[in-house]
């Protein structure tokens, strides 16, 4: 509850534009957000890029959080800005393909820095696909109720249960052989 | 504010699925979620958060003239709304003002084979209901200029004087 009301005086600091309020929010919210960005890109340059681009969006949209769970509010904007650097991707992907660069396919393969440090669960997430590995990382990350992240991927809550079911399965089998 | 403390996953599952298949769900997930808290995610360096802080300190002082920005513009719009409905109100008032029946043309109403004829009862019985029907068709005029009527006020009253000027003319024909 303490918390809870914490959070609520800290949001009310941001949106009278105090820095240091913005200072905590980003000490409350930046490993869950970077940790929610890396399971999904496996790489620490794009992940601290989007996790930069989250917090400057949020001093933008501070004043058009009007209550409620502030967390759904986030991940929601974590969510669009990863989507968004998809598809940017894709476009930068077709780009290339067209002026048939060897580019291509250093922008698109992680760096062999991040390779080395790619841990066996992001292995195997890179085997699910991204809809399915993006809703696991939302449930775990932002800590929603299942009710709460069917509303903020906007579709029926059975079936937010019913992909992550099976996506989570999915993913126990592939790291089965390695929880042995 | 934690919505997975207080959810209940089993009575979630057993709305879509029977009890032994949400149990079964259950298990999946926390086995599955398990996995993930074994596995932690690197968490962002000191430096990309030191920079992040930088950026919004940065940020803020736009943002606030932002904020004054908007307030002027609502300010404004605010301002411009009461003007325009000052003015609407004057001039309706000014048309409101009109002495009712002033734009009635009126006609000479009792001819003088009426006053000249020796049939009383017949000239009261027509006198009254032409006096109804003129007085009708005034009070529909009036409402029109009071704005009592949605409909284009122009030409009804229009209509309305033409009725009044046949209603007349039969009179006189008999």
């Amino acid at each position: 509850m303490a918390k809870s009301d914490d959070l609520a005086r800290i949001i009310i600091g941001c949106k009278n534009g105090d820095a240091q309020c913005f200072s905590q929010l980003v000490d409350m919210f930046a490993n869950r957000c970077y940790g929610y960005f890396y399971r999904l890109t496996g790489n620490h340059d794009i992940s601290d890029e989007l996790l930069s681009e989250l917090f400057v969006k949020l001093v933008e949209k501070i004043g058009s959080y009007k209550g409620g769970s502030f967390e759904s509010w986030l991940f929601k904007i974590s969510s669009n800005i990863f989507n968004d650097h998809l598809r940017s991707k894709q476009r930068r992907k077709k780009l290339l393909e067209v002026q048939k660069k060897q580019l291509k396919a250093q922008i698109t393969e992680p760096k062999k820095s991040d390779n080395e440090h790619i841990d066996k669960l992001q292995r195997q997430l890179k085997r699910l696909d991204m809809d399915t590995r993006e809703l696991i990382m939302l449930r775990f990350y932002s800590q929603l109720s299942f009710k709460e992240i069917a509303q903020v991927r906007s579709e029926p809550l059975g079936t937010t249960l019913a992909k992550m079911h099976r996506g989570l399965k999915k993913l126990r089998e592939f790291m089965g052989g390695l929880m042995l | 504010m934690n919505g997975q403390n207080e959810e209940n996953l089993k009575e979630l599952f057993e709305r879509f699925l029977d009890a032994e298949q949400a149990q079964r769900c259950v298990e999946d997930v926390q086995k599955a979620e398990q996995i993930l808290r074994e596995h932690p995610a690197p968490e962002p360096d000191d430096m990309l958060i030191a920079n992040i802080k930088a950026e919004i300190a940065m940020r803020l002082p736009a943002r606030r003239a932002d904020v004054i920005k908007q307030f002027v513009y609502k300010a404004a719009a605010v301002a411009a709304a009461v003007v325009i409905l000052a003015v609407a109100s004057i001039r309706l008032f000014e048309n409101g003002g009109i002495e009712p029946g002033e734009a009635v043309a009126y006609a000479s109403i009792i001819p003088n084979e009426i006053w000249e004829s020796d049939d009383i009862a017949t000239d009261d019985a027509e006198i009254a209901t032409f006096t109804a029907e003129v007085e009708q068709i005034e009070d529909e005029v009036l409402a029109l200029q009071l704005g009592e009527d949605g409909s284009d006020s122009y030409s009804t009253i229009a209509e309305l004087e033409l009725e009044l000027i046949t209603i007349d003319s039969d009179f006189w024909k008999g």
